[in-house]
């Protein structure tokens, strides 16, 4: 619906907001990514696609350093936010996921009213003086997730009551509620419906006036439609990282070729 | 890169294209020969079955197209399968258009039989008709192929066509300055020729289609245009 509007954006000078180099991660004795190196820009959509185990969503969870919660990974290399390295000592991995949030496969709201889920990273973080503050960024929040109108009479209702689509929007509005510069999505549309993936899609082609968008998907064609950027990733190796129109038109490497016309899984 | 699809239906689908692709490609090679055979041979039962065959050839461009909007519809197809769809389809335009000249050729003969004989003319003209069918079946090789060297060879003939075109030109005009009674048969032929000459920028564009079946890109140095029309 804003494509008209949207072709302007990008012409527009890019900058690099997330850059990796030499990253390696292995769990335990499994060398699941193995070398990449790739700059993310700032305000575009960034697709990582592969078959399942190539080590896109492992590589997504270093970007907020959500893989720390897991005992046996280990992670090496550089991994800058803005030119600062999110590995350093200094940073707090939590105030790290307030700028950095995630959307999951599976909607998660919190066994809480509507409200709730979203004013719940905000007043943590203290991004909220008093209730008026918190109601403006619960509104607010929830209009950037394109559910408030379906919501707006009912925010002290159970998030968990709401359809599937609903709640993934709503844990979307949640993950923006603390104003993150960049949003991992690892798979936000698997558990949905056409129409719901459809308003998902949307709202992620809007958002990305705001942030850094990186998504995880198994759907190509959610690739070709969402994203600026692609990455292909296979067997923990990051083979090729391009403009997604290139990508899906005349790829460079063989086993881009191979996986995006479904000659291999 | 590995060959077949995991959904072997699209394997099936994007092969049956190609061979509607080529089997068109067939009647139409035929149809330039026999177009030209009947015009040197001054054979209106030839001519007459070259304009009934042209339907075949419309009738397989328009099964082409719908199978194509199936496959983009159905398989979402991307890169190299994109390609192929993409190419096959401007392929098949190609092909109808030059079955159309073939048609008209074969019109024009049926009047010119009727008319005083221009010697020397139709030597040329069917040579040059000969050029292009040899073209056409080069590209198709490099097509089915996928021979981009092959291609680059076909677009580089089409000058020869292009100076076969300007040297017949020539010659029609003299003929019709020394003869005022030439004017109507040659100026058939003169039609005719120029048939042949667009013949093979269609034969051309297809080779651009088949290097960017094979590539990815577009040939970027255009083909020298040496079209000199001051006889």
């Amino acid at each position: 619906m804003y494509d008209t509007a949207k072709l302007g954006t990008d012409v527009i000078q890019t900058t690099t907001k997330i850059s990796a180099r030499n990253v390696q991660v292995y769990y335990g004795d499994t060398h699941a990514i193995k070398n990449v190196n790739v700059d993310i820009e700032a305000k575009s959509v960034t697709a990582f696609i592969g078959p399942s185990g190539c080590g896109k969503s492992t590589f997504l969870r270093c970007i907020n350093r959500m893989n720390d919660t897991i005992d046996v990974c280990r992670v090496e290399g550089d991994i800058n936010i803005d030119g600062e390295d999110i590995y350093d000592k200094r940073v707090d991995p939590v105030q790290l996921r307030a700028k950095v949030g995630m959307v999951f496969q599976k909607p998660n709201p919190f066994p809480k009213s509507i409200y709730d889920n979203i004013a719940y990273g905000p007043r943590i973080h203290g991004l909220a003086k008093n209730k008026s503050d918190l109601d403006e960024i619960v509104e607010k929040s929830l209009r950037r997730g394109a559910i408030w109108n379906e919501v707006k009479d009912r925010l002290h209702a159970p998030g968990t009551g709401l359809s599937g689509g609903q709640q993934q929007r709503l844990c979307i509005a949640r993950a923006i509620a603390t104003e993150p510069e960049v949003l991992l999505m690892d798979e936000p549309c698997s558990a949905l419906d056409p129409i719901a993936t459809a308003q998902v899609e949307e709202l992620i082609d809007e958002l990305r006036d705001q942030f850094s968008v990186v998504i995880v998907t198994h759907s190509m064609q959610q690739a070709a439609r969402v994203s600026q950027k692609t990455a292909f990733f296979h067997l923990g190796n990051l083979v090729e990282y391009g403009d997604t129109s290139q990508i899906f038109t005349n790829p460079t490497d063989e086993r881009t070729e191979s996986y995006i016309t479904g000659r291999i899984g | 890169m590995n060959d077949q699809h995991i959904v072997s239906a699209f394997d099936r689908d994007l092969e049956g294209i190609q061979a509607h692709v080529m089997k068109m490609g067939g009647l139409v090679e035929a149809a330039i020969g026999e177009a030209a055979n009947a015009m040197s041979t001054r054979d209106e039962d030839l001519a007459a079955q070259v304009r009934a065959a042209d339907k075949a050839i419309d009738g397989l461009e328009e099964l082409i197209n719908e199978r194509c909007a199936n496959l983009i519809a159905l398989r979402a197809p991307a890169a190299v399968d994109l390609r192929v769809v993409l190419s096959v389809m401007k392929i098949a335009g190609n092909l109808e258009r030059i079955g159309d000249y073939a048609k008209n050729m074969a019109k024009r003969t049926s009047v010119l039989v009727h008319m005083e004989q221009v010697e020397g003319a139709n030597g040329s003209l069917k040579r040059m008709a000969h050029e292009v069918q040899l073209m056409l079946k080069d590209v198709l090789d490099a097509f089915i192929q996928r021979d981009a060297d092959l291609a680059r060879d076909v677009l580089e003939r089409d000058e020869g066509v292009d100076q076969m075109y300007n040297a017949l030109f020539r010659e029609f005009l003299t003929f019709m300055m020394e003869d005022p009674r030439y004017i109507t048969p040659c100026m058939h032929l003169h039609f005719m020729a120029k048939n042949t000459e667009r013949m093979g920028d269609h034969v051309t564009a297809i080779a651009e289609q088949v290097i960017y079946l094979v590539t990815g890109a577009m040939p970027e140095d255009a083909r020298p245009k040496a079209t000199r029309l001051d006889a």
